[in-house]
């Protein structure tokens, strides 16, 4: 198992991927100029571009990574020579599956730490009329990563029924866009406006995608780090305990499938 | 070396063609009349589904497109050259839209109420705005301020404004609220009110074109604050109430004339009133300056 993740961050390495991500980090530069448009929260606005830049990022390097690491191996015949080694098909995906999610941690670390300066340069110009909570967008950046890390799971199951990366690819896109509105669309459903309006058949076809798809819209807390809005205790363990359940499921029947997988 | 001939000939042609054109062509776009435009924005409920988890960036993005946008215009007011009057109703759908997206995001609040109320004078829309904002900044002392300024000075609803002054206070734990709340509550302190009001804007103004516009709505005011007082001596002294700003002036009452920063002419109205021509406003100036003086006269 080991071998497999140091294989995949090696792989992600030698790819030049790491140097294409510090290439772009030179958008944080631009940060502090660019919030200073801002005309009443300069702090809060480079915290949105630093928040979301670094959101961007780990979204192209999830869905990206998540969906061609297994295709490229098996269309490379990569897979031919690491599956004749002494070890089974699961232990190679959720190898490879920690491999990325491990990589997206480095990358949000890195980014992370890059943000922060910037946030403080920011701050220092142009104090904030409210005080900073520095715990609230580390732990934003934190839970970002885990959202993306959810998409790679989302799209190496894809991965593993797919003989071409267009599945992998846009599926995961599609469940990131829908995952980020599917409690937009319940709490939608749920008011009395709704319940007169749509019928009841459409109503339960879209509760019950609600419980399949990922719900990505709790792992979002740029509002509390960028306003300094205390976080939800309780609210964050259930989002990681929700995770956790939901990562395992997808790497689950991913495992499944992918054991079951002819190769020729 | 011979296939590399033609396209090296062509490459060459073409070069020598680019620096010719490049001259007249540079000319010309310095020239070209541009246009400023507000342009179009999606629908917010689209906008919401498909900023996905972005919304506060895109909300920001719409408020700088509307400021710069309004900065465009304000540039070219001060250079002296004719422009339209601002796309205030498009600024306004925008900025609503952006505020949908992040309740939270104090540039839209403080860029409504701007011109909002001096402008257009949507007070009720702009109060609407405020009240919607204090349920998501509930720190935030300058909503009630800017809600306690629109009733007491635009609305003459001393109790509501008493009562917004009174909130901005206890979040500031500033006493000018608590002041206000009750000291300019007449009439005669209004100008006064608005001076002070418009000060705390202009300070806290980091945007050029935002601060530009404060300064010039408080030079309006000082000079109308100035011949109040000049129009209140006139009263004492004379026992009776000035009819023109001229006769003011002729007394020795105000001294230097007046001027309107917006290009029109203070006057007084029937009941003692300070107004001008330009409605403290660039385009009302032009169109109502000649009229309305006559008029006064």
């Amino acid at each position: 198992m080991f071998s497999i993740i140091q294989i995949t961050i090696k792989g992600i390495f030698r790819d030049r991927i790491f140097q294409g991500i510090m290439a772009l980090a030179v958008l944080f530069l631009l940060i502090p100029s660019a919030a200073s448009l801002s005309m009443r929260q300069v702090t809060e606005l480079s915290i949105t571009l630093s928040l979301s830049i670094i959101s961007f990022i780990l979204l192209l390097l999830a869905i990206f990574l998540g969906a061609t690491s297994t295709w490229k191996d098996i269309e490379r015949r990569y897979t031919f020579s690491v599956l004749s080694l002494p070890l089974s098909r699961t232990t190679y995906l959720v190898g490879r599956f920690c491999g990325i999610a491990l990589f997206l941690l480095i990358t949000a670390l890195f980014l992370g730490t890059v943000a922060m300066l910037v946030i403080k340069v920011s701050s220092a110009i142009y104090p904030p009329t409210r005080p900073l909570l520095w715990y609230a967008i580390v732990v934003t950046i934190v839970f970002d990563a885990l959202k993306y890390i959810l998409l790679v799971a989302v799209a190496m199951l894809l991965a593993t029924v797919s003989t071409s990366f267009f599945l992998p690819i846009f599926g995961a896109v599609s469940a990131f866009l829908a995952g980020t509105i599917t409690q937009q669309v319940f709490d939608y459903l749920q008011s009395p406006s709704a319940q007169k309006a749509v019928s009841a058949t459409v109503r339960n076809a879209a509760q019950a995608l609600y419980y399949l798809l990922p719900n990505l819209s709790s792992f979002d807390l740029k509002v509390n780090a960028i306003y300094a809005i205390p976080l939800n205790l309780s609210g964050l363990l259930w989002t990681v305990l929700y995770f956790a359940v939901y990562t395992g499921i997808l790497l689950a029947i991913g495992a499944i499938l992918f054991e079951r997988r002819e190769m020729k | 070396m011979s296939t590399l001939q033609r396209p090296l000939l062509v490459l060459l042609v073409c070069m020598i063609g680019y620096g010719v054109v490049l001259g007249p062509f540079t000319a010309y776009m310095k020239q070209k009349p541009v246009e400023e435009k507000l342009g179009y924005v999606p629908n917010v409920n689209l906008l919401r589904y498909v900023s996905a988890d972005h919304k506060e960036l895109v909300g920001a993005a719409l408020l700088m497109k509307v400021l710069m946008y309004f900065g465009g215009l304000m540039d070219k007011q001060a250079s002296n050259v004719v422009v339209e009057k601002p796309d205030f109703r498009g600024m306004s759908n925008i900025i609503h839209s952006a505020l949908k997206l992040d309740p939270y995001n104090m540039d839209g609040y403080y860029f409504a109420q701007s011109f909002l109320v001096w402008d257009v004078k949507q007070y009720d829309i702009a109060n609407k705005l405020l009240d919607y904002g204090m349920k998501y900044r509930t720190w935030d002392w300058y909503l009630p301020f800017f809600a306690g300024f629109n009733h007491s000075y635009f609305l003459k609803d001393y109790k509501k404004a008493a009562e917004y002054y009174k909130r901005a206070g206890e979040l500031s734990g500033n006493e000018l609220f608590f002041s206000l709340a009750g000291r300019y509550m007449q009439e005669s302190g209004q100008t006064e009110l608005a001076i002070a009001y418009l000060l705390i804007l202009e300070k806290g103004a980091k945007n050029q074109a935002v601060k530009k516009y404060y300064q010039t709505r408080l030079t309006a005011l000082k000079e109308v604050r100035r011949i109040e007082v000049a129009r209140d001596n006139y009263r004492q002294t004379k026992g009776a109430a000035p009819i023109t700003v001229e006769q003011l002036l002729q007394g020795g009452f105000l001294s230097p004339a007046p001027v309107d920063p917006y290009g029109g002419q203070f006057y007084l109205e029937p009941d003692g009133k300070v107004s001008t021509t330009s409605k403290f406003a660039f385009a009302g100036a032009n169109t109502e300056s000649k009229q309305k003086a006559g008029q006064s006269r």
